[in-house]
């Protein structure tokens, strides 16, 4: 089955997820913090009379360190200059997370839950659904529906 | 007619937070607050109102916010008594007819009750902070 995937850029590496319904990309403002929130949660923002919890994906996805091998001090501080916020549905349930860069929309044959164990190059596995390649480029699409249960 | 609902707007640290103002006994500034090695390291100690003995509670320790102890003392009212909270300044009254929003799922562990809501205050989000969940 083809889907639509949004394709974004964090930390020097491209991740994929499903487009079920609207998206919002919005620049990224900061949130207002909830303290005692899980690590992973930045805040809350308030849009167009929602409130959406706001999710810091590397650290959702354990993404401790600085991205991929040879990775630079310069690409880190472009790394660290967090750009956008995407604003989705998954499940009736709300959320942000904030990315680098909104790339583009692909159409792609959906991943097999195959073949993807422990961890996928410092990302933690049980939220990638699988791996696509386009452009010789490895697109990490994310389980969105896993990252919103705690834990 | 319906007149809304008046929530104490309140500051730690540089965000605010929201208290229903029925629970709200007094806004006073804390002086002789008693250390008590029986409470623990949430609470300052224990100050004299009205004749009794109160326990306060230090609310950046609770929500994990760091800094200094607030300079304000609010005596408000719990299930479990009557119970001092220190913060860092009172901001006003807020009248309004808005019900405040739930906590999205996903943000924090169930568990935890420290908040019971959201309310939009100009232009920013406060948090509502439930005075039984915060105790310890």
């Amino acid at each position: 089955m083809i889907s639509s995937y949004l394709v974004f850029r964090l930390s020097g590496r491209l991740f994929g997820v499903k487009l079920l319904g609207a998206i919002e990309i919005l620049p990224w403002r900061g949130s207002r913090p909830v303290p005692l929130s899980y690590s992973y949660v930045e805040g809350l923002i308030d849009y167009r009379g929602n409130i959406y919890p706001v999710f810091n994906l590397t650290k959702r996805l354990g993404m401790s360190s600085p991205g991929p091998i040879g990775f630079t001090a310069g690409q880190q501080a472009q790394a660290d200059a967090v750009q956008s916020i995407i604003l989705l549905e998954e499940n009736k349930t709300l959320f942000g997370v904030i990315v680098d860069t909104v790339v583009k929309m692909i159409k792609l044959e959906e991943p097999g839950p195959d073949e993807v164990s422990g961890t996928t190059q410092g990302v933690d596995a049980k939220y990638v659904k699988g791996i696509a390649n386009e452009d010789d480029q490895e697109i990490l699409i994310l389980d969105f529906e896993r990252l919103l249960h705690a834990g | 007619m319906d007149e809304g609902t008046r929530f104490l707007i309140l500051a730690l640290a540089s965000e605010n937070y929201a208290l229903p103002i029925t629970r709200l006994m007094e806004i006073t500034q804390p002086r002789e607050i008693r250390k008590d090695p029986n409470l623990t390291e949430l609470f300052e100690g224990k100050f004299e109102f009205r004749g009794k003995l109160i326990p306060v509670l230090n609310a950046k320790k609770v929500l994990k916010i760091s800094g200094k102890p607030g300079t304000t003392l609010l005596v408000v009212k719990s299930m479990k008594g009557l119970l001092g909270l220190l913060v860092d300044a009172v901001i006003e009254i807020l009248e309004t007819e808005q019900k405040p929003v739930p906590m999205p799922k996903g943000v924090m562990n169930p568990s935890l009750r420290h908040y019971s809501g959201i309310l939009r205050y100009k232009k920013n989000l406060v948090l509502l902070l439930n005075e039984e969940g915060l105790l310890p």
